[in-house]
This record gives structure tokens, C-alpha cells and sequence, in this order.
């Protein structure tokens, strides 16, 4: 089961490129879609999910041709939005009914069943009856995730669902993720590197709705293998070592000092430790060139 | 920060489109308006009211109040709701402002846009009055007063009172739709108050409770004059100042009330008890792995599947509707009004009539019709737009359910509503029942009217909604849209497209739809209502079918791009059934159109009479022979709502010369075929204005006669028989003559090039014109003799006695025949009835009736007997020797009348609930009718003004004599008093003249009943009743069955003025031959006891009486003779009789007699035996006098 996109671009009538022909084959497992804000990611994400039309290019997810029979890939598609609200009033075992009877499941007691058994996953049973639109952030998540497993999809898109979870939160909601992702097509969007570092299978970082590097996450950091640098700096100098090196990232240390990370093929100079790469090194780098 | 705050506000408001479209439609509506009322259209003017006098300014404005109250929530409402929608609130109530700032200017600056946007209207008014091409006499110079005062004293605070209460509500419940609310609920309120508080003893608490003041106006200008209504500066009375000082004060207190509970902070106030504490976050083990495992099931795409998933979504969406807290306030403040307004219902001046199931599905249908309609306009919006506005759409978008499973939900879910709502109709209606102990409950009339006929109508708006609200993105924006395309086609007949076909969901017949009979049923009006509403169905589809088109999944797009993907839509089965749906509605729209094409437009009619007349007037006096005999067979086929009459008239030539040319006329509807004996020639055959000219081979001779042979039929699918309850009288038999129908208007008349009409009808001082009865010019006294055939279960009835009663196979004969010879008006009746009978003396009194109504039987042959036994007394014997009394249904009106000897009456009255202590209907319009036997039917007036003062006037004040007779002086007074209101309101009305009595208009029934009935009570009371009536029985047996030349009301006056002693003579001239009114009132009373035990009483009071002109100008002056003038007052010459009452604290009358006065102010003092309590100036109001409410004062001790 591939995802198959070859040249998909759109423009927005205020002059915005958010697609510019892009190409990307996604199969099987946990795709990471890494971008900054603004780089296309929601775009990419809504039109594969039939919300939004291209100005050009295909879409084929198997032998479904997304943009012509959007109902069929509907049939498989499981989709959570960055951000969504719900019906207020109403509980979370009404509102899967509703959504479970859209997707297409007309035995109620089909229906009850499945219900039980996404609520399960997602652990939502104890909360079953309390108002959705009242749920915490993670809560509402898990729920998200609930209502998309509903029709048991083969292609599954989520835009940025961590985005405001607490640790225990995102751990749980990635957990449940990744053994979705076992058996079908991921498409995980996010700008938080390190979720796509523990989860995906292949990962494609998008910029200016570009793609600029397509690869899995252990062949990603390999390529940088050896070339990654680090080096701990006063605030001041910062701004020459950006003029002299590659700067990937600063971070702060306890004596205000700074750790900075740079990209080079051979050490730059003494004062550079050796240090092993990093996916959001690869993030950056691929920003950077650009 | 306050002027920071506002400044910005203001700025954001001038950014808002929506502001613009506000402006423009307000500017436009206001002003098109203005110039429709001003006649720019169609160019004539018809009445005598100026456009812009100071009340016609008021009414043009407030007219448009409710539509400016709908600002509030939209401007007002949202300045707040803006803050909480976008969520700026979180970040803006951080900020360094105090909470009075932040309200104070949401709050100003947002009324300063309401203020300035509704000051648009006056403006569109004013520019209506002036725009070029407005007829002359329309209107007088600008003045500048009635806008300005109409707008501060009502639109200013009516937008600060609801605009605050409209911002405090959005501001707490943090939603701006409850603003809305708001504003609905409290137009139900104000019209819920105005009902309940309708009649004359609480309609001043109306004028204080009313929240938009606009009764109080009503309420002072009740009584005004034409001249007044034009030329009078608008009131601004106690009543008014009051109601606009309680709103303000209470809506300041609701506003700071609402300030304290505001709070700067991130939740909304919560209107819930007991509310459940939020879902508490769980913080469970994360367990390392789980497994999927989802169980096997099926999902199912079939048509069938989808179907259901479509009745399973509508559910879903029906019970948010049923949930949603606007709906139940909309909901249950309708049905409060309903509820009150069939306890309270009035539909025949006081006249109550028993509920019915008709009455109980008519009156709450004509208000509850706009609540179901503004609810699926609204919700029609809410649900389409349902899942972006929870921002839920990106979920339900991607499911795989095809885009019309969605639309059919939410059309269903829609339809369902409006069946709930009907529903809420059919319970309270019989909760009604119930409450008033009526227990006839019929369960299948409320399903079958309201599931089958109703439901179909707001089914059609529900289309247009679901359409509407499809294309705009904004449903508050579809909303308005909707709320202005409803009103445009309401008034499309007004701008000149008057044809059915091409005005949506409007009946070709729109009464046919509420006039139920227990008799008929809906009669047979069904099937074209059904073919009009089937034609509209096909149009709804066709929308719904645009909906579906259009219907928008996914992210929010560009009209263009809309338009794309609709025309990639319209493929496959779509663009067949846009073309059978296409063809089937426009075919059926032809049919539709050709078959109703001959219902004549206005301009048609218009065209009609001009041609008429200018072909045919000049035969107005061409002599024609009379009608002497009528013979005639009807049969009546209640089964196939056909007739067929076959009959003949005697007529000979009465007058002096030779006749000739004949003019015959007959019915527009039906099928005549004639023929003359002797030999005849056509001259001319006009099947358009239904009028033949005829020319005799030989002329008749003066006293000679001739016979016309005439066969009637009905024209297919028009007829007036029942199934059951078939009335028609013979105004669809051939005539003789000019068929005087004739444009009235002068400013059409000159249009079309037509002399001006001085005057409808001649006066009775020309002599000429006394040889034409008031019955028609064709005939006067005529034998009469029906046979008269109908269905075996039906008896059918004809003026006459009753010769024979047979059967032919399966039908029912009648043979009737008068005895002597009658009036030349009759009718017939088919129906199965019962028969009540009674006798009085020698004469036969029966009831023919439907058999459930039996309410008022008893009343009726009182009333009846009441008549017979008076006017036997006092005039002159009864012509007949049976008196019957035949229902007919209510659909054919609520009239009844008065043949030889039967007297058809509408079932309106026999349905008639007479309460305890209430005028007896049922009784008085038996006695009235009865009356007619006499006036109408024994004195036949000549056709000229005055002449329903000797039928009418004189039917009243014998109906008003028996109903004293029987049920005792307090009914007559209360008579008395609702006669002095409906004259006063009718004089208020009146659009052409005035006229004293002896000259009123036939269609002055203001006058000829209301003031009729009361100057013939005064003169009765002033001359004695045995006096008066013996001079009328002097007079009517000097007319009595009387020929050309007929009597006049000027002759009845001669016999008055006789009667009368000089000293009354002032009185004849007042009541009869002028418009006199009082205004009489005391100013004190005092009480002073005696030491016998006596008390003195000292009075002070005021007598001003007044000529009025045609228009209703004030005249003091009397024939050149200057009236009485004094500081405060002035008065026609006065030398009156005023009757003054002293009354004990029982009502008890101490002192009770007229006085002589002389002038304006007076001071008299009387000493009685009792302590008074009360005193009066003409207490019970037998003059007429504007204010009746100051002729009593209490004594003060």
C-alpha cells in the first residue's frame, strides 16, 4: 500500500506557494512529516485528505486516484486535524456513534462494539459519558484518534496531534499511534523532531512546499555521521560563529554560557569536540542549505 | 483606554461590510417604501391621507422597528461576542483597562452605529417623500417635527432599553446568538401583551407595559379623524411618557445589574445548577504496547444504507434543535402567545365563538406560521453550518458519506422540527379545548390539516432555507436574506405581479386554507391548492437540487470555485433530474397560469370597468321592464358541486313610453342561456362584460308583459354548490340594464379619461332618482315559485311555503310558492340538516341546522320571538306566517341576511360562545335580521344615500329594543358603548366622507349601524319610546310595500320633525343631519351633607359640542351664527337637554334627569336623600361624545 504524489502544487489566491510540485511515495509504517510553520505540511496533509483541491498533480493511494474518487479513499482514510472542536453537549460514546455511523458502520451493534474497543485503545472508557467538548487537551487527542480508527483505515493523516500534550500525554497518544502505524500508511506531521525520531519509519522534510530530504530516520543521521560538531561559546561570539561556521542550533548551559552544534565535514577547529548527530541536526542542516 | 477602546471600535465597525449592506438595504427599503405609500407606482393616489403628515412619519417609521431591533444583536450583541469568538478575550482582559472602560465603550460605541444606522430609515423616509414623480396631493411641505419626534420619543430609547439588554445578555451568556433571542422573545412579548390586554378596560395597562410604546400611540389616535390624522401633531401623553420613563428605568437597572456580574475573566457566567464537574485528567501507566485489534465489521455504502444513515443523521440533528435552549425560549414564548390569544379571542368584535378545532388551528396558524418559518430559516442555518461552526467539519468532511446523505439530513431533520412544532399546535389547541370544557376533540381534522395541508407550506420554505443557507457562508447573513426575500414576496402584489404562479408559496385562494366548515370540510377549493402546491414542490426541488450543486465540503472556497465544482456536479443522473424537474415545473406553471388566467388582475378589473362604462353608460337611463314574476326549477348536485336552474321572468313595462331595446346582463361565472317571447333581435353579444343589447321586433307597450326563459349552469370547476350547506342567492340571474359597476376613484377616473364622480350615489333630494329601488333597478315586488331538487339526504330551501315534498329516485324535491308578493331577493339552500321548531302566536319559527350546533338554537328563536312580538306592537303585523332561519357554512362568510321568509345565517353564529354576563350574538342577530322583515321587507327604500338608515339604523334600534326587553338596561349599555367605540374607530378609518345618517354611504356601516343604533336609542330616550315608535308606524304604513316613486330617509325625517316639540328639534338635526359630537366632562363634585340627613351635591362641569366636516374638521360655527368661546373651551350655540346622574355608593340611581344648558361651563347643585358616591354628565353616553371616560367623577365628601 504506497502513497504515490507526483507534482501536486497550490497556490493560494494571496500569492502563497504552499505546494510547488511536489513529489513523495509514502508505503507502509509511520511517515514523519517534518516542516517549519507556514511550510506547506497542513496543505499537503488537507489535500490528501479530500479537503482541499491542488491547482496540479496527482495523488494515488494504490489504485484509488485521490483527486477523482475522493469517496473511495475516504473509505480508508482515517484523518485528524490540527485542530478540531466537536458538538458541545454531547458525550464521547454519542459522538463515535455519530462518527461510526458517517463511516459507514450500520449495525448498531457492530457499532457498540467497535465503539468499546477504540475507547479501549485510546483509554477513554471511564470518561465515555462525560462531554467530549469538556475533555482536557490529551483527552480530546485520544479522542481524535478514537473517531479516525473507527472505519479500521489504511491511510491514516495526523497534523501535529502532540502539539500542547503533557510527557504522559504524548507518550500515550504515540504509543497508540505507533501500532496503528504497524499495519498501514502514517502520515504524521509535526515540528517536534523527536517525535518522529522515536516513532517513524521513513521521515521527508518539507520546506516552502518543497520536499528536501526523504529518508528513513537511522539512514537520515547517518549521513551526518562524523560531521557534527559542538562547541561551548560565550553569548558574545555567537554571532561571529555563525558568520565563520554552519550553525545548527545553540542551547544554553547553567553558566549562561552556550553549547553550539555545527555541521562540517572535517572539525573546524581544536576547540571542537566530536559529537554523535542528532536527527533535529539533520532537520536543520536540510533547512539551512536551503 | 476608554476613548483608545471606543476609537478602535468605531474603527472596526466602518471596516465591516456587513455595516454597508446594513446601510444600503436600510436607505433603500425606507425609502421605497415612502414612495410606494405615496402612489410613485402605480402613479394614483387613492384616500385622502397625506403621506407625510406627523402620523403617517410615525407609522412609515416604527413600521420598520422590528427590523431595526434585529441591529441590536447583530451590531451590539457582537461588539462583545467579538472579544469571546476570537478568543481575544483571554489575551484583552490582561490588559491594563478597568472593566467600566472596556464596557462603557463596547457599549457606546456600538449604540452610536445602531443610533446611526436607524436614523438611516428617517432619512430613507424623508428622501421617499421628495424623490420626483409623486403624485400632488399626497403630500403637504416638509415639516420637521414627526421625524424627529418619532425618533426620539421611540427608536432612541427602544434601542437604548433592548440594546442594553441585548448587550448585558450576550455579555454573560457569552453567545451571540442568545441576543437574537432576545430580540424575538421580546417582539412575542410586546404582541403577547398587546393581546391580552386588547379590550377597552386594559388597554391603557397595555399602553404602560408595551416595550416599544407603540400602543400608546394606537391608543391616542383611536378616534382620530381623516382631518386629524393629517393635520394633528403627534401625542405625547401621560400614557406615553410614562411607558418610555418604566422601559428606561428598568432596562438601566438591568444594565447595571448586568455590569456587576460581569467579570473580565476567561469563563463565561454559567447559567447551570448543580453543574458537573469538568472531566478530571487521568494519568494511567502508560502501557507499553497495545494491540489494535479492532473487531470486523461491515461498513455499508448502499443507497438504501445511506438512506438510513440520512433519517439516523436528521435524528441526530432534530434533538440539537430540541436541546438548543433558543428553541425552547422561541418555542414556549409562541406558544404562550397562541395560548393567550385563543383565551383571549376576539375575533368578531366581542363576539366569542366556541373552540372549535378550525378556530383552534386558524388563529394560533396565522402568528405560529412565522415562528415555524423564522425557526427553519434559522435553523436551516445552524444545522447546515453546524459542524464548521463547532469547527467539526474537517472530521465529518472525510467520512465517506456522499454529500447528499448530508443535505437530506439536515432537510429532514428541518421537517421534522416544523412537524414538531405543528404537533406543539394540535396539544395546545387541545389543552384550549379542554380548558374552556369544549370536549368534541377531532384528532384526525388537527392531523389532517396540519400534517397535510400546513406542513406542505413550510416543507417549501424549507427548500428555499436549505438553498439560501447553502449559498452564504454566514447563516445570520442567509438568515436576514431569507428574512427579506419573505417579505419581498409578500409584497409582490403591491409592485404589480399579482398571478400565484409567480409568487412563491402563495395560494391562489388564500382564505380557502382556514375556512373549515363542520359542514363542508375544506369544501372543494383542495385540488387546486394541491396542483399550486405540487407546482411549488417541483420549484422547491429544483432549489434542493441547487443546494446539492453547491453544497460545501471541505475548506472554505472562492465563489468561483463554488461555481466549478458545482457545474463538475451537474453530470449524470443530476442534469436529468434538473431537466424533468425544469420541465414539470414549468409545464405545470403554464397549466397553472392558463387555467387562473381569467381571475383578473387589478389593472384588468380596472381596464373591465372602464370599458364597461364608457360602452354601456349610455344606457343608464334607457327604460327597461321589471321583473313581476319569478319562476323557477334549481337542482342542486351536491355530489358533483353542480346546479342547474331553469326559470322564467314576467316582465311588463311599467312606464309611460314604449320599450323596445333591452339590456340584459348576466352572471361572470356561470353559463346563461336565454330567450325572449316575442320575437327578438341581438344587437350586440359581449361575453366579456357579460351583457347582451337586445332589440324587440315589436315594442312593448305600457302594461304590457313579455316572458324571459333563462337556463343557469355552473361552469366547470366553479360552483358555488356544497357537498353540504349550499347557499346562493340571485345575483347570478339575469338582469335588466346598465350594470352600474364604476370606478370610484376620481384620480384613476381621470387616468383613464373618464368624467370625475361627484358622488357614488344620488342624494334623496333628487327626486329622479326615487324610482329606483334599493333592491335593484330591475325590480321591486315580484311572485315568487321554486321547485327546488337536491341529493336524497338533503332538504333543500327557497323562500315560500312549502306546497309539496316528493322523491325521484334517489333525490328530493321542493315545491315552494309565495302566497303574496315579496321583495325580489332570494336564495336557496341545500343541506343536510336537523330542524328545530317552535311557534309564536300563529307564525311557524324553524331552525335548520347543522346537528352538532345546537349552542345557540334556543337563543336564536328568542331572539326571534323578541322581534315578532315588539315590532308586532308597535308597527304593524308580520307579512308571513313562518320565519326560518337556515345555516350556511362559514366558508362562504360570516354574514347573515334576510330573505321573505328565511333568513340564511352563517354557522359563525351558531358556533357562537356566549358567555355569562356577555352581549347574546346569536340573540341579536336573530332579532336584527328578524327586524328586516319590516325594514328592508316591508319598507323599501329608494337606491339613493340614506338608505341603509331606513333598513339598517331602524334593524338595529329594534334589535336594541329587544335585547333591553330581554336581557335588561346593563347589556344595552354595554351594546351601547361597543356601538359608540366601532362608530368612533370607523370615522377613524374612513377614506372618502363622513356623511350625517340620512345620507350615509351603503358601505358606511360605521354609520348606519354604530351611530344608527345610537340616535335612534337617544331620540327614543329624549322623545319618549312609545312616541317614537308610534311615529314610525305612522310613517311605515304610509310606505308600507310601497312602488316607484320609493321613500327616503328624508321622509322619515319629516315624520320625525313633526313629532318632535320644538324644544328637540336641535336634537333631530344633531343626530340625524349633521356629524354633532360632545365633549362633555365634569371637572367637580362635592357631596355635603344636611342636617335632615339630605346631602347637597355641587357639580361642575364642561359641555362643548361640535360640528364635524366630511374629514373630520372641528366646526364651532352654526350656520353663520358664531359659537361660544371661553379660556379653555369652545362649543357650537348650545340650547341641549344633558342628562345629569347622581348615583348612590350601590350604583343606585338618586338623581336622574335632563338639564337644560346653555353654556360651556356650568355649575349646578342638587340635594338627595342619599349619601352620593358618584356623579355624572350624560352618564350612560347616549350622545356621542370622544372621551367617555370623564363623564363620572367620584364625589368627594
Amino acid at each position: 500500500m504506497t502513497l504515490h504524489i507526483s507534482n501536486l502544487s497550490k497556490t493560494y489566491p494571496n500569492g502563497v506557494h504552499a505546494l510547488a510540485a511536489l513529489n513523495l511515495d509514502i508505503g507502509t509504517g509511520m511517515f514523519g512529516l517534518l516542516g517549519p510553520n507556514g511550510a506547506g505540511k497542513s496543505t499537503l496533509m488537507r489535500t490528501i485528505a479530500t479537503l482541499q483541491e491542488p491547482d496540479a498533480g496527482s495523488i494515488f493511494f494504490d489504485k484509488i486516484d485521490v483527486l477523482s474518487d475522493k469517496m473511495s479513499l475516504r473509505k480508508v482514510l482515517g484523518y485528524l486535524p490540527q485542530d478540531f472542536g466537536v458538538y458541545p453537549k454531547l458525550s464521547a460514546d454519542r459522538l463515535l456513534h455519530y462518527f461510526a455511523a458517517l463511516k459507514g458502520v450500520h449495525s448498531k451493534k457492530e457499532r457498540q462494539l467497535l465503539i468499546d474497543r477504540v475507547l479501549e485503545i485510546t483509554n477513554l472508557m471511564d470518561h465515555r459519558r462525560k462531554n467530549v467538548y469538556d475533555y482536557s487537551g490529551g483527552m480530546k487527542q485520544r479522542f481524535g484518534i478514537a473517531q479516525l480508527l473507527l472505519n479500521n483505515p489504511k491511510l491514516i493523516i495526523v497534523d501535529e496531534p502532540t502539539a500542547g500534550l503533557d510527557p504522559a500525554e504524548r507518550r500515550r497518544f504515540l504509543n497508540v499511534l505507533r501500532e496503528v502505524g504497524t499495519q498501514n500508511t502514517v502520515i504524521f506531521s509535526t515540528h517536534i523532531v523527536d517525535d518522529v525520531k522515536e516513532l517513524c519509519h521513513e521521515l521527508a522534510i518539507l520546506h516552502q512546499g518543497q520536499l528536501l530530504n526523504q529518508a528513513t530516520p537511522a539512514a537520515a543521521i547517518a549521513s551526518l555521521q562524523g560531521k557534527i560538531w559542538t562547541k561551548v561559546i560565550s553569548r558574545a561570539d555567537l554571532a561571529q560563529m555563525e558568520a565563520k561556521y554552519q550553525v545548527l542550533s545553540s542551547s544554553y548551559n547553567q553558566d549562561d554560557g552556550l553549547t553550539i552544534r555545527v555541521a562540517s565535514d572535517q572539525r573546524p577547529d581544536g576547540e571542537f569536540l566530536p559529537t554523535a548527530p542528532q536527527l533535529e541536526d539533520v532537520y536543520f542542516s536540510v533547512l539551512k542549505h536551503h | 483606554m476608554f476613548s483608545t477602546i471606543f476609537k478602535f471600535e468605531l474603527a472596526h465597525w466602518l471596516r465591516q461590510p456587513a455595516i454597508y449592506v446594513y446601510a444600503i438595504v436600510f436607505l433603500l427599503l425606507a425609502t421605497g417604501a415612502m414612495a410606494a405609500d405615496l402612489g410613485i407606482f402605480d402613479g394614483a393616489s387613492s384616500g385622502q391621507y397625506i403621506g407625510n403628515a406627523p402620523l403617517s412619519i410615525y407609522r412609515m417609521i416604527t413600521f420598520f422597528q422590528e427590523l431595526m431591533l434585529f441591529l441590536l444583536p447583530a451590531v451590539m450583541g457582537n461588539a462583545i461576542y467579538r472579544d469571546f469568538k476570537y478568543q481575544v478575550h483571554r489575551v484583552l482582559f490582561a490588559y491594563p483597562f478597568t472593566k467600566i472602560q472596556y464596557v462603557a465603550a463596547k457599549f457606546l460605541s456600538s449604540l452610536l452605529v445602531v443610533l446611526a444606522l436607524s436614523s438611516l430609515i428617517v432619512v430613507g423616509i424623508f428622501l421617499g417623500t421628495q424623490l420626483p414623480g409623486i403624485p400632488t396631493g399626497t403630500t403637504v411641505s416638509f415639516v420637521g417635527a414627526p421625524y424627529w419626534h418619532t425618533y426620539l420619543i421611540y427608536i432612541l430609547p427602544n434601542m437604548l432599553c433592548w440594546g442594553a439588554l441585548v448587550f448585558v445578555v450576550v455579555s454573560l451568556s457569552r453567545n451571540s446568538y442568545a441576543g437574537f433571542i432576545t430580540v424575538i422573545v421580546l417582539i412575542l412579548l410586546g404582541e403577547i401583551l398587546g393581546r391580552v390586554l386588547s379590550n377597552s378596560d386594559t388597554q391603557f395597562l397595555g399602553v404602560l407595559l408595551d416595550p416599544l410604546g407603540e400602543q400608546g400611540m394606537a391608543y391616542y389616535t383611536r378616534y382620530w379623524t381623516v382631518d386629524e390624522r393629517n393635520a394633528q401633531a403627534l401625542p405625547l401623553s401621560g400614557g406615553i411618557i410614562l411607558n418610555r420613563l418604566l422601559w428606561l428605568g428598568l432596562s438601566a437597572i438591568f444594565l447595571i445589574w448586568g455590569y456587576t456580574r460581569f467579570t473580565l475573566s476567561e469563563r463565561p457566567l454559567s447559567w447551570r445548577w448543580g453543574k458537573k464537574p469538568a472531566a478530571k485528567m487521568t494519568f494511567a501507566v502508560p502501557s507499553k504496547t497495545i494491540r489494535l485489534a479492532l473487531p470486523k465489521v461491515r461498513c455499508q455504502f448502499s443507497r438504501w444504507h445511506q438512506l438510513k444513515t440520512a433519517w439516523q443523521l436528521s435524528n441526530f440533528d432534530f434533538l440539537f434543535i430540541l436541546r438548543s435552549w433558543s428553541f425552547i425560549s422561541i418555542v414556549l414564548a409562541g406558544l404562550l402567545f397562541v395560548v393567550f390569544s385563543l383565551l383571549q379571542m376576539n375575533p368578531q368584535f366581542e363576539m366569542k365563538i366556541l373552540p372549535v378545532t378550525w378556530v383552534m388551528l386558524k388563529f394560533p396558524l396565522l402568528f405560529f406560521s412565522l415562528i415555524i418559518v423564522g425557526l427553519t430559516f434559522l435553523y436551516a442555518g445552524m444545522l447546515i453550518h453546524r459542524a464548521k461552526m463547532a469547527k467539526m467539519d474537517q472530521l465529518v468532511d472525510t467520512t465517506p458519506m456522499p454529500n447528499w446523505v448530508f443535505l437530506c439530513s439536515k432537510f429532514l431533520a428541518l421537517v421534522k422540527m416544523q412537524m414538531a412544532l405543528l404537533s406543539l399546535l394540535m396539544i395546545g389547541g387541545m389543552a384550549v379545548q379542554t380548558y374552556q370544557g369544549y370536549y368534541q376533540y377531532e384528532i384526525a381534522h388537527y392531523i389532517f390539516d396540519l400534517y397535510a395541508l400546513h406542513l406542505i407550506y413550510f416543507v417549501l420554505w424549507a427548500f428555499v432555507a436549505v438553498f439560501v443557507q447553502t449559498i452564504f457562508t454566514n447563516p445570520y447573513l442567509g438568515l436576514f436574506f431569507l428574512l427579506l426575500t419573505a417579505g419581498g414576496i409578500s409584497i409582490l402584489p403591491d409592485i404589480g405581479i399579482e398571478h400565484p404562479v409567480f409568487r412563491f408559496n402563495q395560494d391562489p385562494n388564500p382564505d380557502w386554507l382556514y375556512a373549515y366548515s363542520d359542514l363542508d370540510g375544506h369544501g372543494s377549493g383542495m385540488g387546486m391548492y394541491f396542483a399550486y402546491k405540487t407546482y411549488w414542490l417541483l420549484g422547491g426541488l429544483l432549489l434542493y437540487l441547487a443546494a446539492f450543486l453547491f453544497w460545501s465540503r471541505g475548506l472554505s472556497l472562492t465563489f468561483q470555485e463554488r461555481l466549478r465544482i458545482a457545474k463538475q456536479r451537474l453530470k449524470g443522473r443530476a442534469v436529468l433530474s434538473l431537466i424533468v424537474l425544469l420541465m414539470a415545473f414549468s409545464g405545470l406553471g403554464l397549466g397553472l397560469y392558463r387555467m387562473d388566467k381569467e381571475t383578473l388582475s387589478n389593472e384588468e378589473q380596472e381596464l373591465w370597468m372602464v370599458h364597461n362604462e364608457q360602452i354601456y353608460k349610455q344606457y343608464e337611463n334607457t327604460v327597461q321592464p321589471r321583473i313581476t314574476g319569478v319562476k323557477v326549477n334549481v337542482d342542486i348536485f351536491p355530489e358533483t358541486h353542480s346546479f342547474k336552474v331553469a326559470g322564467s321572468y314576467s316582465l311588463s313595462n311599467r312606464s309611460q313610453q314604449p320599450i323596445d331595446t333591452l339590456l340584459l346582463h348576466y352572471a361572470f361565472n356561470e353559463v346563461t342561456e336565454y330567450r325572449l317571447l316575442p320575437k327578438y333581435e341581438v344587437i350586440s353579444r359581449d361575453t366579456v362584460h357579460r351583457i347582451d343589447v337586445l332589440k324587440l321586433r315589436e315594442k312593448l307597450l305600457p302594461g304590457d308583459s313579455l316572458t324571459l326563459f333563462f337556463n343557469i349552469k355552473n361552469d366547470q370547476g366553479n360552483s358555488k354548490v356544497k357537498s353540504n350547506g349550499t347557499y346562493f342567492d340571485n345575483s347570478i340571474f339575469p338582469g335588466l340594464g346598465y350594470r352600474a359597476v364604476e370606478l370610484t376613484d376620481n384620480a384613476k377616473r381621470e387616468k383613464y379619461g373618464l368624467p370625475r364622480r361627484a358622488i357614488d350615489k344620488p342624494f334623496p333630494s333628487d327626486s329622479a332618482a326615487l324610482y329606483h329601488s334599493y333592491s335593484g333597478h330591475d325590480a321591486d315586488w315580484i311572485d315568487f315559485e321554486a321547485i327546488v331538487s337536491t341529493s336524497g339526504d338533503q332538504i333543500a330551501i327557497a323562500p315560500g311555503y312549502l306546497q309539496k315534498e316528493w322523491r325521484e329516485g334517489n333525490r328530493r324535491y321542493f315545491h315552494y310558492k309565495m302566497d303574496h308578493k315579496i321583495k325580489n331577493y332570494f336564495g336557496f339552500n341545500s343541506g343536510r340538516f336537523a330542524v328545530k321548531k317552535d311557534r309564536w302566536k300563529n307564525v311557524d319559527l324553524e331552525i335548520y341546522y347543522h346537528p352538532t350546533h345546537t349552542h345557540n338554537l334556543q337563543s336564536m328563536i328568542n331572539g326571534l320571538k323578541g322581534t315578532l312580538a315588539y315590532n308586532t306592537k308597535y308597527f304593524s303585523p308580520y307579512q308571513h306566517q313562518q320565519a326560518r332561519i337556515i345555516e350556511f357554512p362559514n366558508s362562504l362568510g360570516s354574514f347573515a341576511t334576510t330573505f321573505a321568509n328565511s333568513i340564511p345565517f352563517s354557522e359563525l353564529r351558531f358556533i357562537a360562545d356566549v358567555e355569562t354576563g356577555a352581549i347574546d350574538f346569536p340573540f341579536y342577530v336573530a332579532a336584527h335580521e328578524m327586524a328586516h322583515q319590516w325594514w328592508g321587507n316591508q319598507l323599501l327604500p329608494a337606491d339613493v344615500l340614506g338608505a341603509k338608515m331606513l333598513t339598517e339604523s331602524l334593524s338595529e334600534y329594534t334589535a336594541l329594543k329587544v335585547l333591553e326587553k330581554q336581557y335588561g338596561k346593563d347589556q344595552m349599555r354595554k351594546f351601547l358603548k361597543f356601538d359608540l367605540d366601532l362608530y368612533l374607530r370607523g370615522r377613524g378609518r374612513e377614506n372618502k366622507a363622513e356623511m350625517p345618517l340620512i345620507h350615509t354611504y351603503p358601505h358606511q356601516n360605521y354609520i348606519s349601524y354604530r351611530k344608527g343604533a345610537l340616535a335612534f336609542y337617544a331620540l327614543s330616550d329624549y322623545l319618549g319610546e312609545e312616541k317614537l315608535n308610534q311615529t314610525i308606524q305612522s310613517y311605515l304604513k304610509k310606505v308600507q310595500f310601497q312602488e316607484a316613486p320609493y321613500t327616503t330617509s328624508l321622509e322619515l325625517m319629516h315624520h320625525l320633525r313633526q313629532a318632535a316639540p320644538d324644544s328637540l328639534q336641535y336634537l333631530i338635526t344633531d343626530l340625524f343631519e349633521t356629524i354633532t359630537l360632545y365633549d362633555n366632562r365634569i371637572e367637580k363634585a362635592a357631596a355635603t351633607p344636611l342636617e335632615d340627613g339630605q346631602y347637597r351635591v355641587d357639580l361642575q362641569f364642561v359641555i362643548s359640542k361640535y360640528h364635524s366636516g366630511e374629514q373630520g374638521k372641528r366646526v364651532y360655527n352654526n350656520k353663520g351664527k358664531s359659537g361660544l368661546i371661553n379660556d379653555k373651551n369652545r362649543s357650537l350655540p348650545l340650547n341641549d337637554y344633558i342628562e345629569i346622574g347622581i348615583f348612590g355608593s350601590q350604583g343606585n340611581i338618586l338623581y336622574l334627569q335632563k338639564q337644560k344648558i346653555t353654556k360651556i361651563d356650568n355649575q349646578l347643585s342638587f340635594v338627595v336623600n342619599q349619601k352620593p358616591a358618584e356623579v355624572g354628565v350624560d352618564p350612560y353616553h347616549k350622545l356621542i361624545d370622544v372621551n367617555t371616560g370623564d363623564n363620572r367623577l367620584t364625589t368627594n365628601q
